[in-house]
């Protein structure tokens, strides 16, 4: 057998030596080289850095010791949470307007511009009322909030303070046997869920993040808010005096957001005994010491990494469903709008789960972005042939209630099925980008979708049993 | 005028017919592809039984096979030609022993089986119950360079997670004492696991469910027809003599001072400072490079600071960094601690 102290040796001798030799080395080799380099950094660090009494850190320690206190650790988190969304929603309403008044006032002024040139009516509205008004609506619903609530959420990121309400929740989703990270993407996920996928990076096993990634969907993302609030508003607490309706409103949100911490944990510990079987492993969570935020990295992060991100992939989908809505509310058969014909075919159906065949149409066709669930709806009930709003909540109500048969009932499941249906097609797109596998992907929507029919199936026959409805 | 009818059943059975027939993707072709791999699985089955009887010294009569395996003995007989005829196999009396060449396709089969094995459990982290199953479905689509790949790529481990030994490229076992079953150890006298019978499963299960795992110091406690009684030092298992034939012990090496009060990092109070002996063996792969990565290397100095307040998991710091472990992985860290001044 040749030995290296020959002389001939090219390189490649060398290389199918070291391959001859390496099944020789047994296991143990590996855990001696990473002690090696930790020796020799060790030595370095010794030599170089010198450490003075440091109060920095005593101040950290007794930090720690208050945010993971079983008196104080679970709700100074709740009351960080309440108050970024609190933030987001008051902060966004203002922008969200004046943004809309903007598009919109420029959809008026471009649509009259074509209908002077004498273009036919159905380009401008394809164009103008269609493809333009889906963009510049989920624009500006999307837009302002997340600009609020992604810095918000990086600096709580970039405190250090994330990590510890991932040590906080552990507990749980040890059970659910997921990891303890979750509990960031969750928490991401209420920014936008898309982002929140993308965030189930930071979960470093495998099992684990695909777990997250699936479940990420059950926590209501920011173009769901508006939703729920409206919902919550005109129907449940339009029930109470109003002096405590706005707490009502915003318990039964809060309500909402629990029943999807719910799911998400339902459907992790599901996930774990069957399709994605394995132990709850590896959890190895870095506490990292309190930092000052950085503002300039903070802002970078948050617009580029995550608000841009994230709308431009919305940019991409709203503008086919704007075109697609548009196309429904005015391509006329027999009388009756396309959406008003789909809307009947499903109305059974739409029925059976508490719903409507106009809610279930609005679902189909706002796949793009759930933002604009609500407008749609509003274009089928009103006829209008453009996505549409209504200026009141009272109005609103007299349209649903009084025109539409809308129930209770209907109100809460449409609040169950806004929050467990499937990801929008931003979300999707991402799942597939981050799992290369149009499996999961599909697998995402399955869940999801199958859970919110079988949840308002559930409520609505057991409402119409009782006879409530 | 033809009738139209006509046209579309002649068209649609020209459909089927080449649905049927088609070389490769044709029903026809799948179905005899699926058969062949299925005889195959079978085949190399019996050769993975007749090797593991060889070892033992035995040959295999074909009512053994037809007994283990489960396969009934007109199909055998059928099977045995085929073996007779690829070289696999030939009678020796009314025994079945495995030719040069049949021994090799065998014991591929074990290399490729355990490597799965070492997979599916470090890497894959497939709960230990379920990784012999998978295994066992896995090794028969799996083509020789694909598993010396497989070796490379884990780090040419030498043991499955049973503790059983992989054969190397060229067929050879690592050298090694095989360890006694405990229905053969000596009472009162501590030993350490080195191998856990994986088959059968039941019993596999049961010393799984005991919490017994390899790489434990054991010694009998009590002995009895029906039951053995064993302690770690700290808990107490008991076993049927059925299972505690699948656990294999060997005698503890000469004690030295390494072993002195080491305790898992779990057991460290809060604030008390350790130092790091080593991670478990029975910890590989993933987690152990995930351990390594993040400094909790031998010589460490380490104490827990945080607790959780359902008590799992814990921060402790090591190399001035706070890091978050659950209680299980913590178990699997061995520590020292340090006399605090």
């Amino acid at each position: 057998m040749a030995t290296l102290s020959d002389q001939n040796l090219t390189p490649q001798d060398v290389l199918a030596r070291a391959q001859a030799l390496r099944p020789r080395l047994g296991a143990a080799f590996r855990d001696e080289i990473v002690k090696s380099l930790y020796g020799e950094a060790e030595r370095i660090a010794r030599r170089a850095v010198h450490r003075l009494e440091d109060k920095k850190w005593d101040l950290d320690q007794r930090i720690d010791r208050i945010v993971t206190s079983p008196v104080w650790g679970l709700p100074i988190m709740l009351l960080l949470l309440a108050g970024v969304f609190w933030i987001t929603i008051v902060g966004s309403n203002i922008p969200s307007q004046m943004l809309a008044n903007a598009f919109f006032w420029l959809e008026g002024v471009l649509a009259g511009l074509f209908t002077n040139w004498g273009v036919p009516w159905w380009i401008t509205g394809f164009l103008w009322h269609g493809v333009y008004r889906g963009l510049a609506w989920v624009v500006s619903v999307m837009l302002p909030p997340m600009a609020i609530f992604f810095p918000l959420f990086t600096i709580l990121e970039d405190l250090g303070y994330l990590p510890r309400v991932a040590f906080n929740l552990d507990f749980l989703f040890k059970r659910a046997g997921a990891h303890g990270k979750q509990a960031l993407t969750m928490a991401m996920g209420f920014g936008c869920n898309a982002a929140g996928v993308v965030a189930t990076r930071v979960i470093d096993s495998p099992r684990e993040r695909l777990i997250a990634i699936l479940t990420n969907n059950f926590v209501p993302c920011n173009g769901r808010f508006p939703t729920l609030i409206m919902l919550a508003t005109v129907f449940v607490a339009a029930a109470f005096p109003p002096v405590v309706a706005s707490f009502v409103a915003a318990g039964s949100v809060l309500a909402v957001v629990l029943i999807g911490v719910f799911f998400t944990l339902l459907v992790s510990w599901a996930l774990s005994r069957t399709f994605l079987k394995g132990e709850a492993s590896a959890f190895t969570l870095e506490l990292p010491p309190y930092r000052r935020p950085n503002v300039g990295r903070i802002l970078y992060t948050s617009f580029i990494d995550r608000t841009i991100f994230v709308l431009l992939r919305a940019m991409q989908t709203a503008a086919p469903a704007g075109a697609v809505i548009w196309m429904l509310g005015n391509i006329y058969v027999g009388g009756a709008s396309l959406a008003n014909h789909i809307a009947n075919f499903l109305d059974p159906f739409g029925l059976l789960l508490g719903l409507d065949g106009v809610i279930l149409l609005a679902y189909i066709i706002a796949i793009p972005a759930n933002e604009i669930v609500v407008p749609t709806m509003l274009m089928v009930y009103m006829g209008t042939g453009m996505m549409t709003d209504l200026p009141g909540l009272d109005m609103l109500r007299t349209l649903l209630v009084g025109q539409h048969d809308w129930t209770l009932l209907t109100a809460i499941n449409l609040m169950l099925f806004s929050l467990l249906h499937n990801p929008c097609a931003t979300t999707i797109l991402t799942i597939y980008k981050e799992t290369r596998s149009a499996k999961w992907a599909a697998a995402s929507v399955i869940i999801t979708l199958g859970l919110a029919f079988l949840v308002t199936f559930t409520t609505a026959s057991f409402a119409r049993l009782l006879g409530w409805v | 005028m033809v009738d139209p009818i006509l046209i579309l059943v002649s068209v649609m059975l020209l459909g089927f017919a080449v649905l049927v027939l088609l070389p490769r993707q044709g029903l026809l072709a799948r179905l005899k592809a699926a058969k062949e791999a299925a005889q195959r699985e079978k085949i190399e089955d019996i050769l993975k039984f007749m090797l593991d009887r060889q070892q033992e010294g035995r040959f295999a009569s074909t009512e053994s096979l037809a007994g283990v395996l489960g396969i009934r003995s007109k199909e055998l007989l059928k099977l045995r030609v085929v073996m007779e005829a690829q070289g696999l196999v030939r009678t020796e009396g009314n025994a079945l022993a495995l030719t040069p060449a049949g021994e090799q396709l065998a014991l591929q089969i074990v290399r490729a089986h355990r490597l799965w094995e070492r997979y599916l459990a470090t890497e894959a982290r497939l709960p230990l119950e379920k990784v012999h199953r998978e295994a066992h479905r896995l090794e028969h689509r799996i083509s020789v360079v694909q598993v010396n790949e497989l070796d490379a790529a884990l780090g040419y481990p030498q043991h499955d997670p049973h503790g059983d030994p992989i054969p190397n490229q060229s067929g050879e076992f690592p050298s090694e004492q095989m360890g006694k079953p405990l229905t053969a150890w000596p009472q009162g006298i501590p030993g350490r696991v080195v191998h856990l019978e994986d088959e059968p499963t039941l019993a596999y299960e049961q010393i799984l469910a005991e919490g017994l795992k390899l790489g434990q110091n054991l010694r009998v406690l009590e002995v009895t027809p029906e039951r053995y009684v064993l302690t770690d030092g700290e808990n107490e298992y008991r076993l049927a003599p059925a299972v505690a034939a699948n656990i294999f012990l060997v005698p503890l090496p000469e004690p030295s001072d390494m072993a002195k009060d080491v305790i898992p990092l779990v057991a460290l109070k809060d604030g008390q400072q350790a130092e790091i002996v080593n991670i478990d063996e029975a910890c590989q792969g993933f987690t152990r490079r995930r351990f390594l990565d993040l400094g909790l290397t031998p010589g460490a100095v380490i104490s827990p600071e945080l607790t959780n307040f359902f008590g799992d998991p814990r921060a402790y710091r090591v190399r001035g960094v706070l890091i978050a472990l659950r209680q299980d992985q913590a178990g699997m860290v061995q520590v020292r601690p340090v006399q605090q001044q």
